[in-house]
């Protein structure tokens, strides 16, 4: 699903956030992303879905090599990826229900579609009896469920989740866990940034660390080092 | 798609709603800049009027005494016409004349009353094909005893138009300056508001919203805003010129001043487009680009 061979990311001012990244993912793996603060974990994800493009070395996600996707086919990109971003990017002038359909709005979904998916992603995550509330007004833990949402109401190919619990009490991360293992049980392929030492050894999945832009280990059922 | 357009529509006015004074500052700019383009078009629709009557009065005229022998008339006639550069030569006769300037006059029949007898003389009018053969024309005429003076019009013209092209062309650039800096403050207006929306801008294009899709609520926002801002001008406008038009023709009641409803509708037309124009074309240049990426 995802390949990266011999990646490079230098950024304008000369810092090497990656440096010769080769990984492959599987579609439908669970995947952590470890590494401290720095190491090129959110550069990683950007990279997958062209938030950036490598300055070196190639991309592939679902067969596609992204340095030679054209600029107008990146909106299709993105629709098979859904991101969930460190600061939750939603959306206060409208409610949590509008957010939510936000996704499917600008993909140019049937209103009746939008409804029943919104209402049934809502219903799962708990957040139902919540549709009409400002997001503004929910908890951490309740707004980061609803980015996770928004990312999976389209029914992705690919999750990517960067430091979703990194603000979040032991038990409202483990909440937020298990609703990404549900997610990646329907068939998405999930990659969650994170340093968060105790999920990550709760979780016993696949571990890629990264150190100084570098993949440092790659271990199945993992645990954070 | 009519769904989307609805979707495009309501983010047009949440945005223009969310910067509620910028708008308003360019509905005015905007508007102010159409009623001088619109007070433009109708003074020069006006002077085209003037001039073209006066183009169609290449003409001199001689005006003949009234002793004259209808035998010397049949002469003067005969000999005009065989004059460099004359097109036509007609006579007029006193009777006519007068007949002429009372129909000249037929609303304000009232200044006509006191006159006794025929005061006007008779005459001939020698349409020439360039104003260039008048002068000529005028002091051949002017060798002739039956004849008591010539008049032509022909530097004065000359000076008239070229007066007018002058207005015409300083009007002209002083229009364009106003158009372009109209688009420049559409431009900035809508890049405030682009700004103002950058967190849909940039969620929508990560959750796979096409370019197009996140232009169109700006597309929008510069159509309504060009739309309503024309609106204004074109009430003001024909309302304003309607006004003027009618104390202007009772202190000049010569002037041709033209309130064809036509011409008023056509320039309403030129107006409500540039506007619409002037609306979308600054919202385009400020979204010429749609980035996806991060350096
Ligand atoms: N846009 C950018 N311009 C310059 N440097 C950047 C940019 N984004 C990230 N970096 C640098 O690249 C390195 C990796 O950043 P990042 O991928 O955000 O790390 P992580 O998510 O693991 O904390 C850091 O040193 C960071 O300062
Ligand atoms: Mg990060």
């Amino acid at each position: 699903m995802i390949r990266m061979f011999h990646v490079f990311k230098t950024f304008p001012n000369k810092i090497h956030a990656l440096w010769d990244v080769n990984i492959h993912i599987k579609k439908g793996e669970f995947v952590f992303l470890v590494g401290p603060t720095g190491a090129g974990k959110t550069t990683f994800l950007k990279l997958i879905y062209r938030g950036m493009l490598p300055s070196k070395g190639q991309v592939i996600v679902d067969g596609v090599n992204l340095a030679r996707l054209k600029t107008s086919l990146v909106p299709y990109l993105r629709r098979e990826i859904g991101v969930v971003f460190q600061d939750f990017k939603l959306l206060y002038d409208r409610n949590v229900f509008e957010n939510v359909a936000f996704s499917l709005r600008v993909v140019g979904t049937k209103n009746a579609i939008i409804r029943q998916e919104v209402n049934n992603i809502l219903n799962i995550i708990g957040l139902y009896h919540k549709k009409n509330t400002n997001p503004h007004l929910l908890s951490g833990g309740e707004q980061q469920k609803l980015c996770i949402a928004r990312a999976v109401v389209s029914h992705p190919l690919i999750l990517l989740t960067d430091e979703p619990t990194g603000n979040l009490d032991p038990e409202t991360s483990w909440d937020i866990m298990k609703l990404l293992f549900k997610i990646n049980i329907w068939g998405t392929t999930v990659i969650m940034a994170s340093h968060d030492k105790l999920m990550v050894d709760k979780a016993q999945k696949r571990v890629v660390r990264i150190e100084r832009g570098e993949v440092a280990s790659d271990t199945q059922k993992g645990i954070y080092s | 798609m009519l769904r989307n357009m609805f979707f495009y529509i309501k983010e047009a006015f949440l945005s223009t709603k969310k910067n509620g004074i910028m708008s308003f500052a360019t509905i005015i700019s905007l508007t102010a800049t159409l009623i001088i383009v619109g007070m433009f078009l109708l003074i020069s629709l006006n002077i085209n009027l003037f001039l073209n009557e006066i183009e169609s009065q290449l003409v001199a005229i001689a005006y003949l005494k009234d002793d004259i022998s209808e035998e010397d008339i049949n002469k003067l006639v005969q000999d005009t016409s065989e004059l460099q550069g004359v097109k036509d030569v007609r006579y007029i006769s006193k009777e006519e004349a007068f007949q002429r300037l009372r129909e000249d006059l037929s609303e304000h029949e009232d200044m006509l009353a006191g006159i006794p007898e025929n005061p006007l003389p008779a005459s001939i009018e020698i349409l020439v094909t360039e104003t260039d053969f008048l002068e000529e024309i005028a002091f051949q005429l002017n060798q002739y005893k039956g004849i008591e003076e010539v008049n032509y019009g022909g530097q004065l013209t000359k000076n008239l138009i070229l007066v007018f092209d002058f207005v015409r062309n300083t009007g002209l650039a002083i229009i364009s300056l106003l158009i372009f800096i109209s688009v420049l403050i559409m431009v900035s207006v809508i890049k405030i508001s682009v700004h103002s929306r950058h967190e849909e801008i940039e969620i929508m294009s990560l959750v796979g919203a096409t370019s197009w899709f996140i232009r169109w609520p700006f597309i929008i926002e510069g159509f309504l805003k060009g739309l309503f801002s024309s609106f204004l001008a074109v009430i003001v406008l024909i309302k304003g010129y309607l006004y003027y038009m009618e104390k202007i023709r009772i202190i000049l009641p010569f002037l041709n001043i033209s309130s064809d409803q036509i011409i008023l509708i056509r320039i309403a037309v030129i107006i409500i487009l540039s506007g619409v124009f002037i609306g979308i074309f600054g919202s385009m240049i400020s979204l010429r680009k749609i980035r996806y990426e991060e350096l």
